[in-house]
């Protein structure tokens, strides 16, 4: 999520949560609610206040920001505020990419993994389900992520019963890796929920246990695969997600054949370009492949699905790397705050269907990258 | 490093490939070699050939509980039209028929022998019968004679079987199997009220279907046909006619023809099928019938010449190789009847004659026409329908009709896409196990399956989207037919 910085007026005690308003809030209301003032004299019982001057009579926690920073927030934005005046922006009204972060734990340790995990957190749940509260009811996708949100047990479907009371318009789409879904129990709790709207999406990096477990760095592979079937079981809608790198590019049209044998009953299955941070940027040099030279087995297992009735997609991809036949399985899919184009791109006719990089792949990106013209 | 074999089934393809199966019917080809290292288990793990067997649960050098489970869940999906019981029921009306038909195979009764109809209480029986099935799925499918000349029962059946659907709540259908002679527009109407489907018989152009299939009253039975299929259509919308060819003596060598004639009639598919001609005397035998390798011979030049057409950008399904193609490249299960295992018989479908006997399948009846009422499971008027379906005659037929225990079919490696059919095997061979060596039924299917394999092996990608259009019932979008190869 994007962090923005500023600088407390006040000292602050502990984390501030709330709604971003632009407008005056009737009083009785203002405790969930932080207010960019824009000059006007400041009055109290907001959670928190945004000023871009510094300000004498500053009322409770106010924080002072840069002006363009403030631009990026809007109204109806759920943004945190840590002690040291730094804003984290929770949730973007106006975006399609809003996810829950509802760990930073998780048990597998995947070689390709774009976060910073933690072994150690205290419950995020509160925190969590304050967020909900705080969220449009009109929001049209919502993502749970982690870490690996199965970690928190049953507070995992405290909060899934919590999207389905507040947002019961909000499509879910939850990413976990599956392994504790092995557990049948656990599934149908989950399933018993009954949220109306709920995806469950799974990865899957290989078609055998020694490939696939050698890059998530864990023993997850039958476990995984148990969950498929438990999910399949409750005729849950499952989608499963390969991200691409130099371990697992090659079988990716055996890989293809397994999903589509083992499991056909899954909705849908992304294949996407790997993100460079932390974990995969420290293992850059086993994980890179230019993306153009996969090209052939992307291609060979995309086709292959698509050819069986199955709807996949390809996530994260720039359209000039890929073969014109393979364009219409891309979706943009970039959250829109690492969502990056290169210079280049501003020259080119398809920038507007096009998925872009991750801001990480600024420094590194396919060597392909070509303006393309319209005829 | 060591590893253990999974079930696996196994044939030389050709002179330097073997073709390998495991349970569940998924498929690789690996050099002789390669097979040699496998069965001595010396193959490398690193090696593509040892991933790939892996992945098809061929093999594993790690856990083998959890590879059995996925096998055990792909065999379920595979098995699952067991779990469903009886959904073909097939009704005879009457026996009375006013074709000519060269190759028939019921001993067809005169127009006016009224005593050869359904009466209205044997139909009823009939259908309460049929709706003690468990299968959620219905399909009732009138057989014949010709059924437009019971119309009246055909009625009645129609018309009760909804009213106990109202309670039942199945996924009912209804076929009715013509030539269509008789069809009058009150009739489609009827037709068009209550959603049936019409199949009907075209053998070819108009000189082959005559030949095959007069009716009594004129030689000129394909002009008739032709006119009654666009009033149907009419009718009753251009998808619901179908139409079934059966291959005569007469037809042999003329297949591409017969192709053009479904495609000019406006058909987007075609079942190309063989005659079974034990059901008749020897003279017509002679006269009518061919071997099994004359047949496959036609048949597969036919095949390609319909894939031909497909790649020329006309859709058109050719259903054995459709049926058999499912089979080999999904993980699903097919309802066909015939290939099945355990055969289908009875528990898949079965037919209700006119005086409300009730046979394992069409082949049984008409083994009873000949006089041997082995296939024989009882009669509506004096059996209920536990009697009927489970009784040990029918519990013992389908024990041996089982592929993964009868001899030669239990190590066959094509037969996760094959059929078990005790009936055919004892109109042929006097026998329900049979003699696979000797089997009309098996070097048919065999010859085919195996034509097919070479083909997705060659792994033409235009091809490859063919069999895939055919089997997905989806016409390949100009488009996005992307050739991978
Ligand atoms: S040049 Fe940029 S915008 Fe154009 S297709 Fe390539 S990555 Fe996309
Ligand atoms: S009938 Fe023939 S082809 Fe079919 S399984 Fe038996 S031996 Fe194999």
């Amino acid at each position: 999520m994007k962090k923005i910085t500023g600088i407390p007026l006040l000292d602050i005690n502990n984390h501030i949560i709330g709604k971003i308003t632009y407008k005056p809030i009737k009083h009785s209301l203002r405790q969930d609610f932080i207010f960019v003032a824009n000059g006007e004299k400041l009055e109290s019982g907001y959670a928190a206040i945004l000023v871009t001057k510094r300000n004498r009579d500053p009322k409770g926690t106010t924080i002072l920001c840069n002006l363009e920073d403030i631009k990026y927030l809007n109204t109806g934005d759920v943004v945190s505020i840590e002690p040291n005046g730094n804003i984290n922006v929770l949730y973007k009204k106006n975006s399609v990419g809003n996810v829950l972060l509802v760990t930073e734990r998780c048990n597998c340790s995947c070689i390709m993994c774009p976060q910073s995990l933690v072994t150690k957190e205290d419950d995020k749940s509160p925190f969590i389900f304050k967020i909900i509260s705080l969220i449009d009811n009109n929001t049209q996708l919502l993502g749970i992520t982690g870490g690996e949100p199965t970690l928190i047990g049953d507070k995992l479907i405290d909060i899934i019963t919590a999207c389905k009371q507040r947002l019961p318009k909000t499509k879910l789409i939850m990413l976990t890796n599956g392994i504790k879904l092995e557990n049948f129990d656990y599934v149908k709790k989950i399933v018993m929920v009954q949220h109306p709207d709920l995806t469950i999406d799974i990865p899957l990096y290989a078609d055998t246990d020694t490939e696939h477990n050698n890059i998530i760095g864990a023993n997850g592979f039958y476990k995984t695969i148990q969950g498929l079937y438990n999910l399949a079981r409750f005729k849950q809608k499952i989608g499963i997600r390969i991200v691409i790198h130099k371990l697992n590019y090659k079988r990716l049209p055996q890989l293809a054949e397994f999903i589509y044998h083992n499991f056909p009953f899954v909705f849908h299955i992304a294949f996407m370009q790997m993100e460079t941070m932390e974990v995969a940027k420290k293992n850059i040099d086993i994980l890179w492949i230019d993306p153009y030279d996969y090209n052939e087995q992307l291609e060979k297992a995309v086709t292959y699905l698509w050819k069986r009735g199955m709807n996949v997609s390809i996530y994260n991809a720039q359209l000039c790397v890929l073969p014109k036949n393979l364009w219409r399985y891309t979706r943009k899919s970039i959250s829109s705050w690492k969502n990056i184009y290169l210079e280049e791109c501003g020259k080119c006719d398809y920038l507007e269907n096009c998925g872009g990089f991750f801001a990480s792949s600024l420094e590194l990106h396919s060597q392909h990258i070509e303006i393309i013209k319209k005829n | 490093m060591s590893y253990k074999l999974l079930p696996l089934r196994f044939e030389r393809f050709n002179n330097d490939e073997i073709f390998i199966t495991n349970e569940v019917g998924e498929f690789t080809f690996i050099s002789k070699d390669k097979f040699e290292q496998l069965i001595k288990c010396t193959l490398n793990p690193q090696d593509e050939t040892f991933l790939n067997l892996k992945a098809k649960q061929i093999l594993t050098d790690t856990d083998i509980n959890p590879v059995i489970e996925m096998l055990a869940t792909k065999y379920r999906t595979k098995k699952s039209f067991l779990n469903k019981f009886t959904a073909l029921h097939m009704v005879v009306p009457t026996l009375r028929c006013n074709s000519n038909c060269r190759y028939c195979q019921v001993s067809r009764k005169d127009v006016e022998a009224h005593q050869f109809d359904m009466d209205k209480s044997t139909a009823k029986k009939v259908v309460d019968t049929i709706f003690q099935s468990p299968s959620p799925m219905i399909k009732i499918e009138f057989q014949g004679g010709e059924p437009l000349l019971n119309f009246k029962i055909v009625k009645q059946i129609i018309e009760y079987s909804e009213w106990r659907n109202l309670f039942k709540k199945k996924d009912l259908e209804f076929v009715i199997c013509t030539n269509l002679s008789l069809m009058t527009k009150d009739m489609l109407k009827y037709l068009k009220k209550h959603h049936v489907y019409i199949s009907t018989s075209l053998d070819g152009p108009r000189d082959l279907h005559n030949k095959n299939r007069p009716l009594q009253a004129t030689d000129n039975s394909y002009d008739i046909l032709i006119e009654k299929i666009s009033l149907c259509r009419e009718y009753l919308g251009h998808d619901s006619v179908s139409a079934l060819m059966t291959a005569s003596r007469f037809s042999l060598e003329r297949f591409k023809e017969i192709v053009d004639e479904y495609i000019s009639q406006g058909f987007n598919g075609m079942f190309l099928r063989s005659l079974n001609p034990y059901g008749f005397a020897k003279r017509d035998r002679r006269m009518l019938g061919y071997t099994m390798e004359e047949f496959v011979e036609n048949y597969i030049e036919a095949l390609d010449y319909i894939i031909d057409i497909n790649l020329k950008g006309t859709y058109f399904v050719e259903s054995f190789a459709s049926l058999l193609l499912t089979r080999m490249l999904t993980p699903f299960s097919t309802g066909f009847v015939d290939l099945q295992s355990p055969a289908g018989i009875a528990i898949s479908g079965v037919i209700y004659d006119y005086n409300g006997n009730v046979y394992v399948s069409d082949e049984a009846r008409m083994l009873a026409a000949m006089g041997d009422n082995k296939f024989l499971m009882g009669n509506v008027n004096k059996n209920s329908y536990l009697e009927l379906f489970n009784s040990e005659f029918i519990r013992s037929l389908i024990r041996s009709a089982c592929l993964e225990c009868l001899p030669e079919c239990s190590s066959c490696a094509y037969q996760s896409f094959c059929g078990a059919d005790p009936v055919r095997n004892y109109s042929e061979q006097g026998d329900i196990v049979g003699h696979r060596p000797t089997s009309e039924i098996c070097k048919r299917n065999k010859k085919i399956m195996h034509y097919l394999l070479d083909l997705v092996k060659q792994g033409n990608g235009k091809i490859e989207d063919v069999f895939w259009s055919w089997i997905i019932r989806r016409p390949i979008e100009n488009n996005v037919c992307i050739t991978s190869s």
